[in-house]
């Protein structure tokens, strides 16, 4: 791959998944090399006038303004994604309770339908863990957050690393998380504990914003 | 006592916070001349500065962004027969009148930190 496209790359790679301001900024980016070589530069030396790919991503970003995103979005996003799990394991505790009333004691899925009630609901509770996590970083959102209009980003506007998107769930695994959440209704970008710890943020979905 | 590094980065900073505050008057006043592409816009600054004011890329095209989403710079694609398009700024009405905001602004402020900078110490 060329240095100017590896360049790019990073530059959008920083950016949230909007096509629209990814297909601006790598097309404004591939004019603005253009022009330098044109001038008789090299692509190298281009690079250099642009500086580092994140910084430059974030300069971009810096032009449009975050709106915070309120308290109660954020509550009932988070009770989506709480009821997702729930309708998952829902199904599941019912076909358990019929198959041990309608099969006898002596029957092996009477010892198994137990077991694997117990299984399932183990996989639940990691999936309800480490879904956010993964989807967050994927996407910048939750199936909750979409509804609501809602994205996680950096302070700066740039999509979260793997390990801000860690960061942000471990009150989860906790026993104080309602500690962590009553903070996002006294801090003034309505950012939970650990959004501050991991320098991220809640923010209102750009098609909300315009 | 000579002046160390610590103060040539103080004053490195003072310049690149003077130049970061300026950059869209510059901008907007360069394109007042006329419309520019991005490389344009650059080399013009460099030449009619002597050099005193140069900015990198990297720091011109966001700020032109900025000035393109607040809608004080129109933008047009020239595609050529062969190559990448090329992207033109021209200022806008409301950026002409931005323009004459800012340059308001940066002469009252330039004219009152003249003054403060003229004043003797007072004598007893």
């Amino acid at each position: 791959m060329n240095a100017d496209q590896v360049y790019i790359d990073r530059v959008i790679a920083q950016l949230p998944l909007e096509p629209a301001l990814r297909t601006q900024v790598e097309m404004e980016l591939r004019s603005h090399i253009a022009e330098r070589v044109e001038h008789g530069q090299s692509v190298e030396e281009a690079l250099t006038h642009l500086g580092d790919p994140i910084v430059l991503a974030e300069s971009y970003l810096a032009a449009i303004p975050l709106i915070a995103a309120p308290f109660w979005p954020r509550a009932a996003a988070r009770i989506i994604d709480f009821c997702g799990v729930v309708a998952l394991a829902v199904p599941i505790v019912l076909v358990v309770f019929i198959t041990l009333r309608t099969v006898g004691k002596g029957d092996l899925a009477y010892f198994i339908a137990p077991v694997l009630f117990l299984a399932v609901i183990l996989v639940l509770m990691i999936l309800a863990v480490t879904y956010p996590v993964i989807a967050e970083y994927r996407y910048g959102k939750t199936v909750g957050k979409h509804l609501m209009g809602l994205r996680v980003v950096r302070e700066s506007g740039a999509r979260i690393s793997f390990g801000q998107s860690i960061v942000r769930q471990l009150p989860m695994l906790t026993q104080v998380w309602w500690i962590d959440m009553l903070f996002a209704l006294f801090t003034d970008k309505h950012q939970r504990a650990f959004e501050i710890l991991s320098k991220t943020r809640v923010v209102v979905a750009r098609e909300e914003q315009s | 006592m000579s002046p160390g590094p610590g103060r040539d980065d103080d004053r490195k900073g003072i310049e690149r916070e003077l130049k970061r505050g300026s950059l869209e008057l510059i901008v907007l006043h360069l394109l007042s001349l006329g419309e520019a592409y991005g490389y344009e816009i650059v080399t013009t600054l460099t030449e009619r500065t002597g050099g005193a004011l140069e900015v990198t890329d990297g720091t011109l095209y966001p700020v032109l962004y900025r000035l393109e989403r607040a809608g004080f710079v129109a933008v047009r694609w020239e595609t050529p027969q062969r190559g990448v398009p090329r992207k033109y700024y021209r200022l806008t009405e409301a950026g002409q009148e931005e323009l004459g905001r800012l340059t308001h602004d940066w002469n009252t402020f330039a004219d009152a930190m003249g003054q403060l900078l003229r004043q003797q110490p007072e004598r007893t």
